[in-house]
């Protein structure tokens, strides 16, 4: 049997990287699930249905195998299907999670930046790095109620996303000043909190980001100055709970130097690598949409959440094999 | 019109300063000598406040000027550019033997002390990997890591923000300096501080190398150190086409101080000591702690008065 057109679209487009960000490609991949519910064809059997949406699951998570959101989003929705007793009620539950889904993640950067903001006292000078939208709205929340005097924003080398965040901060009236990335602890003196975004959260607290962001956070620490992490729920990787690393990409030294740069200098290697890991220890709270979390509790998160029960964690080092096992 | 100081490192500033007033002292002019003495110390503390070295020998050539006119003046900076430079090589000589063949060095920034300290290390037969940050504003870790490369080392080039990345891979940290204050502080190039303390935290040792005459007397004093901040250009990529965003401001600390507990040692010409020992060795170099030295708000005072200038 085939699948919907709608629900191959959305592969497509997310495998093509057409579809990014971590909150659009969890979105689209529960719209696809929950397209796949509605449309679904075959015979009205509880067991033929439940088939059909692993393998829509397993088409939907191999289109990129890294991400995290993707298989958080597509799992969450399948595990609607344990313990139905029906077809109808096995897809009426799909539709309903994923529609649930869908509206968390819509809520969840409104949430973060209502809670993160409370944290930031009257008269506040905040510090963030590289640019990230929940980062962004719990500044400018804190902002609106008057928490926050100013911000100053670090330009973020090689791609320069600090002159994004420069941008979107201005766009709420926030006053900012951009440092480089050297003056991060000159800087620091000044600062009463550190607030960034996360591209992972694994599960003992540890925060992958933008690289630089563990030492914006030890500079801090030495400072007293706390650190929070603003990231939805999505970006808590299942995988590291059973001891996967997350991999760090190096991307093109062409975005540190240029080309003919590089070709005058064979000797000269230019290492590049996009992330770094920021030690729980060294993080004060990640602000979630379920609450501000202390970062050794994400895997409450992960467990609670996401859908991740400790049974199905056993067959997470090989998720699309075991997908029937975690809807039994 | 005049080029900025700001574009040499402290000690290629040393030489640039010795080399225009021997020019201006070979006229023998009364008039233009003491002016063009005090344009420089003006100059100087307007766009290189933390650069000690250049300001000791204004010390020197000022007091000495005061003492003796013209007499034996060229002769005198000579001796000092020597020295200076002898020092120099001294210093990065005593940090080299801390080097081991096949360790990775870490490094940031340009300074003259690394580049000699680098070429020792070459010259004692020994092999390192350098890593070298690229060190904005300015960027002058690419001109580092083409020396380093030159001299055949393995070079790795990385933004400032992956210093805590690398840091693991890393045996040791040498930083240069701009100046040294009384309670064993280090200003150098911004970001040497970050560096400074990532170190600490991986349990790796750094060593500033630094001749003694890097020394702040004036901090003995109580004076604070002054750390310059330029402006918005100096963020902007060169070759970039860029637009900033509207309203754009910047803050661009030039150099920052390192507490001298992220300090190991300081390596000078007399030799490998903490950075809490300086008043010793002052002592040994002076005769006295603290040292009798004029300061240079005094010289320059009396420099004034005693041309008639403002």
């Amino acid at each position: 049997m085939g699948y919907p057109q709608k629900v191959l679209q959305i592969a497509d487009d997310i495998k093509t990287m057409k579809i990014r960000g971590a909150g659009r490609i969890a979105r689209s991949a529960a719209e696809a699930m929950k397209h796949a519910a509605v449309e679904y064809n075959g015979n009205p059997y509880l067991g033929e249905f439940k088939e059909y949406m692993v393998n829509v699951a397993k088409l939907l998570i191999s289109t990129r195998p890294t991400a995290v959101s993707l298989p958080n989003a597509v799992i969450y929705v399948l595990r609607s299907l344990k313990g139905r007793g029906s077809f109808e009620d096995a897809r009426k539950a799909v539709i309903s999670y994923a529609e649930e889904f869908i509206k968390n993640s819509e809520e969840a950067v409104k949430k973060i930046s209502e809670m993160g903001a409370k944290r930031i006292k009257e008269g506040s000078i905040v510090l963030t790095h590289c640019h990230s939208t929940a980062a962004v709205e719990v500044i400018a929340k804190a902002y609106r109620e008057g928490r926050v005097l100013k911000v100053y924003n670090t330009e973020t080398r090689p791609f320069l996303q600090g002159r994004i965040t420069f941008a979107h901060l201005r766009k709420y009236g926030v006053p900012v000043v951009q440092i480089p990335d050297s003056a991060v602890r000159y800087i620091m003196d000044e600062v009463d909190y550190v607030v960034v975004g996360a591209d992972t959260v694994t599960s003992n607290g540890a925060v992958v980001n933008k690289i630089g962001t563990s030492q914006v956070a030890l500079a801090a620490r030495e400072s007293r100055v706390r650190v929070y992490v603003a990231a939805e729920s999505y970006k808590f990787s299942p995988l590291t709970l059973i001891g996967e690393l997350v991999k760090i990409e190096f991307r093109d030294p062409e975005e540190v130097v240029p080309h003919e740069w590089l070709e005058r200098h064979p000797g000269v290697k230019v290492l590049n690598p996009v992330f770094d890991v920021t030690p729980p220890e060294y993080i004060d709270a990640i602000i979630t949409e379920y609450g501000v979390l202390p970062p050794q509790a994400a895997i409450l998160i992960l467990v609670d959440k996401l859908g991740w029960t400790l049974d199905s964690i056993k067959y997470s080092d090989n998720i699309l094999g075991n997908l029937e096992k975690i809807i039994e | 019109m005049e080029i900025s100081f700001r574009r040499y490192t402290g000690s290629e500033l040393v030489f640039e300063l010795i080399d225009q007033l021997v020019g201006v002292a070979k006229s023998n002019d009364p008039e233009l000598f003491p002016r063009k003495l005090i344009e420089k110390y003006e100059k100087i503390m307007y766009e290189r406040p933390a650069s000690m070295a250049a300001l000791n020998i204004l010390r020197y050539i000022a007091n000495y000027y005061l003492e003796h006119g013209f007499n034996g003046l060229i002769e005198y900076c000579s001796k000092l550019r020597s020295e200076y430079d002898s020092m120099l090589w001294k210093s990065a000589d005593v940090a080299s033997r801390r080097v081991n063949s096949g360790e990775r060095i870490l490094t940031n920034s340009n300074s003259l002390a690394i580049r000699r300290l680098l070429k020792l290390i070459r010259d004692h037969g020994k092999d390192v990997e350098v890593y070298v940050t690229e060190s904005k504003p300015g960027k002058e870790g690419l001109l580092l890591a083409e020396y380093a490369e030159s001299l055949g080392f393995k070079v790795y080039l990385m933004v400032d923000s992956a210093v805590r990345f690398f840091m693991k891979n890393v045996d040791k940290v040498f930083v240069g300096a701009e100046a040294i204050a009384s309670n064993g502080a280090v200003v150098s190039k911004i970001g040497t501080s970050l560096i400074s303390l990532i170190a600490h935290e991986a349990r790796k040792r750094v060593f500033t190398v630094a001749p003694s005459l890097k020394f702040s007397y004036e901090t003995i004093y109580g004076e604070l150190m002054k750390v310059p901040e330029g402006g918005v250009e100096l963020i902007l990529e060169p070759g970039r086409d860029e637009e900033l965003p509207e309203g754009f401001t910047a803050r661009i600390p030039l150099y920052d101080v390192t507490p001298s507990e992220y300090i190991d040692a300081i390596a000078t010409e007399h030799g490998l000591i903490a950075p809490q020992a300086i008043p010793l060795l002052l002592r040994s170099i002076y005769g006295a702690y603290p040292p009798v030295i004029p300061s240079l708000h005094e010289l320059f005072t009396k420099l004034r008065e005693k041309h008639g200038l403002r």
